[in-house]
């Protein structure tokens, strides 16, 4: 038994040298937990008259209907979200059908699992930039990865 | 009593001699305990803490399996660009040369530097300084198959595989010249005749269905509330019937495009399992037997 | 010359060359314990594993394997820290030692938050009859444990166990006290909605979902009673039960997040101005 426990510990401590790959220092660790809870940035944005209308409505929308009606979006970032960074990102039209898109691949309760990775609360990643029509920035990610910078 | 000082006396001597031995030992950063200490680590995956000592240990003394060693570790800690300059200052005349050549030639493969891996080969085999390996040839010919450069012909590309990798490779080299690519026109034009087409023609299938019902469906309202009169629905539901039908001709081009970069992530993924089954076609020296 | 005084002369040189040894570890095990105190931890660890390997009579081997996993604990490193101090337990040679060893595999599993088996090992402690007079001790971690796994009434109960320990009773059984029911919350939005928001001090989400769920259910209700079964079955699916859930989810959400609140206070007053042993 003794044996089994030493070997046990010497194959550990193999794979746990690869900690040791790189210096590292003093931790700050906390004992406090993090919190995971969604903030949503409901902030004006005046850059353009646009943008700003754009905003406003989705503000609006996000503080007396999204807060209150539940977590009804699979994907992170949400539906709304995706379509005030599809317009951002693109112009108004590009945005709108980008939204479609993703709206119609949002009711689609099937074949998630196969296409998506996921964030730690559990969601779709399901970034922009796969669907602005630009090859180089499409990065795909295979489902059975948790993305992490989400 | 004479014979018997004379044998203490031998005996003696040797335990004076080993114990100058043993002050010797006792200095733990003497340059051959460090070395010891270094090959413990080493032979412990500990690499970076094994490449530091084994610097220590440079810094007195000249040994071409240590700098060796010193690559291989950063080579095995995923720090590549550094395993590769270091591979590439063992010096020709080393025993180790053409084991360090190979390894040099691996480290620029995992830091995906196939233009600096291939230049490099080109001007060692322009330059007659020594001879190249077959194997290194592999890894040479292997990079085409990782970059949209033109391919060698199969012919000249094969010539350098043998065996059971014979097959694998002529398979590798076909999809390369031929990648299963899906057409983003293609399924653009498939979704505007139907809609959903698109995405069933880059194996969405479930996307596709959905697509087809929604706008199926608003399409069906908006012509019922038109026939009934009741025009401002018939626009809102006819305008939501249009932006899914646009938005899924939209969303059939990104997904083909999305087929096409994660069957590329599937191949350069099949191919790093090969490469790496094969340990990038390098026999591996085993220092720690 | 006398064999005897050979004798003597040969078992000094020998002595001595062994002293040699004794002090170049004993010096090593110091410089690794500056670097230690130094917070150069990585480094702590390279001279550690140099003293393992050159102490080639095992005379520090429980000392070096329990500052290695100190090491690692101090950089965050809980698992190694852990398989560091059970190494240090196979190598313990008292009773004390295995203790010393035992506890801090426990408090690096409190900090790692793998506290099932923290309080696993706490238990075998207790039930050890070689550690039966660290009782005290061993209540104390098993609060720790408990705070950790978020259960501050049983972490109360635990410290209660302790005579010295009232601060710590008082604090977990207020965090106890002050913290929102998470069910109740659910409940009694169940009943009427933005009830669980209002009852977490959330008033105007509360009002909201109320005034939402008053709207859609009764526009739900009217199409039922006008006949009109269609527009009432969508309204109720589309609407109403979208607010309804999302009225419910909201009410548990914020107790959950209310709690949060309460008690990383607690426990970074734990971590920064509590002054008693930590894990």
């Amino acid at each position: 038994m003794k044996l089994f426990l030493c070997l046990f510990i010497f194959s550990s401590t193999i794979i746990f040298a690869q900690t040791d790959w790189q210096k590292w220092g003093k931790a700050n660790y906390s004992y406090a937990v993090k919190d995971n809870f969604h903030k949503r940035d409901l902030s004006f944005d005046a850059k353009n008259p646009e943008r700003f209308v754009l905003k406003s409505l989705l503000d609006s929308y996000w503080f007396f209907i999204s807060d209150v009606d539940g977590d009804n979006c699979a994907f992170s970032p949400t539906c709304s979200n995706f379509f005030l960074q599809s317009v951002s990102k693109t112009n108004l039209v590009q945005g709108t059908l980008m939204f479609f898109d993703r709206f119609t691949r949002d009711m689609d309760f099937i074949a998630k699992f196969d296409f998506y990775p996921r964030v730690p609360d559990g969601h779709f990643y399901d970034p922009i930039s796969l669907y602005t029509l630009n090859k180089n920035e499409i990065k795909y990610i295979p489902p059975s990865v948790i993305v992490n910078n989400e | 009593m004479k014979k018997t000082i004379f044998l203490i006396l031998c005996y003696s001597s040797i335990l004076i001699a080993q114990s100058v031995d043993q002050q010797k030992e006792v200095n733990l950063f003497s340059p051959p305990n460090i070395k010891k200490f270094a090959d413990y680590l080493f032979c412990s995956h500990d690499y970076l803490r094994a490449a530091l000592e084994y610097q220590r240990y440079l810094s007195t003394n000249h040994n071409d399996t240590v700098s060796y060693k010193i690559a291989i570790a950063y080579s095995k800690i995923g720090n590549y660009s550094k395993a590769a300059k270091l591979f590439a200052s063992i010096d020709h005349q080393s025993h180790l040369f053409p084991d360090a050549q190979l390894e040099y030639y691996k480290a620029l493969f995992q830091d995906e530097d196939y233009f600096g891996l291939r230049n490099d080969f080109i001007n060692a085999d322009l330059s007659n300084q020594f001879v190249l390996s077959p194997r290194a040839k592999k890894l040479f010919y292997f990079s085409y198959l990782f970059t949209n450069d033109k391919l060698p012909s199969e012919n000249k590309f094969l010539s350098h595989f043998e065996g059971t990798d014979f097959q694998r490779v002529k398979d590798f080299y076909s999809w390369k010249e031929a990648p299963p690519y899906k057409s983003s026109l293609a399924a653009g034009i498939l979704s505007a005749i139907i809609p959903g087409l698109g995405k069933f023609y880059v194996n969405e299938y479930s996307d596709g269905v959905f697509a087809f019902l929604a706008t199926a469906a608003l399409g069906y309202l908006s012509y019922t509330d038109f026939k009934a009169g009741h025009n401002f629905r018939g626009w809102i539901f006819g305008g939501l019937a249009a932006g899914f039908y646009a938005g899924n001709i939209y969303g059939s081009i990104a997904a083909a495009q999305i087929y096409n970069v994660k069957i590329q992530f599937d191949f350069v993924n099949s191919l790093n399992v090969f490469l790496n089954a094969k340990n990038f076609f390098i026999p591996e020296i085993n220092f720690c037997r | 010359m006398k064999w005897y005084v050979i004798f003597f002369i040969l078992v000094i040189v020998f002595s001595t060359s062994n002293m040699f040894a004794q002090d170049a570890l004993k010096k090593q095990f110091a410089f690794a314990k500056n670097l230690y105190a130094s917070e150069n931890y990585y480094d702590a660890i390279t001279e550690l594993k140099r003293l393992l390997f050159f102490d080639t009579y095992s005379q520090y081997t429980f000392e070096i394997y329990e500052l290695m996993g100190k090491s690692y604990k101090m950089g965050g490193k809980f698992s190694d820290a852990i398989l560091n101090f059970t190494d240090a337990e196979l190598n313990a040679k008292t009773i004390q030692q295995i203790y010393q060893a035992k506890i801090e595999i426990i408090r690096a599993n409190i900090l790692r938050r793998t506290t099932d088996r923290a309080l696993q090992l706490l238990d075998e402690l207790a039930n050890d009859k070689r550690f039966t007079s660290k009782a005290n001790e061993i209540n104390y971690w098993r609060g720790w444990a408990l705070i950790f796994a978020d259960k501050w009434d049983e972490a109360a109960k635990s410290f209660a166990k302790i005579d010295s320990c009232k601060q710590l009773q008082n604090l977990a059984e207020k965090v106890h006290k002050d913290k929102y029911s998470e069910v109740f919350s659910n409940l009694i939005s169940h009943f009427i909605p933005g009830a669980g928001q209002i009852y977490t001090g959330n008033y105007f989400s509360g009002f909201l979902s109320l005034g939402w769920n008053v709207l859609w259910g009764y526009v739900t209700i009217n199409s039922f009673a006008a006949n009109r079964i269609f527009d009432g079955l969508v309204e109720l699916n589309l609407l109403w039960l979208r607010f309804y859930n999302g009225n419910i989810q909201n009410a548990q959400n914020f107790a959950k997040e209310k709690n949060l609140i309460i008690t990383n206070k607690a426990l970074n007053y734990l971590q920064f101005d509590f002054y008693g042993q930590k894990p």
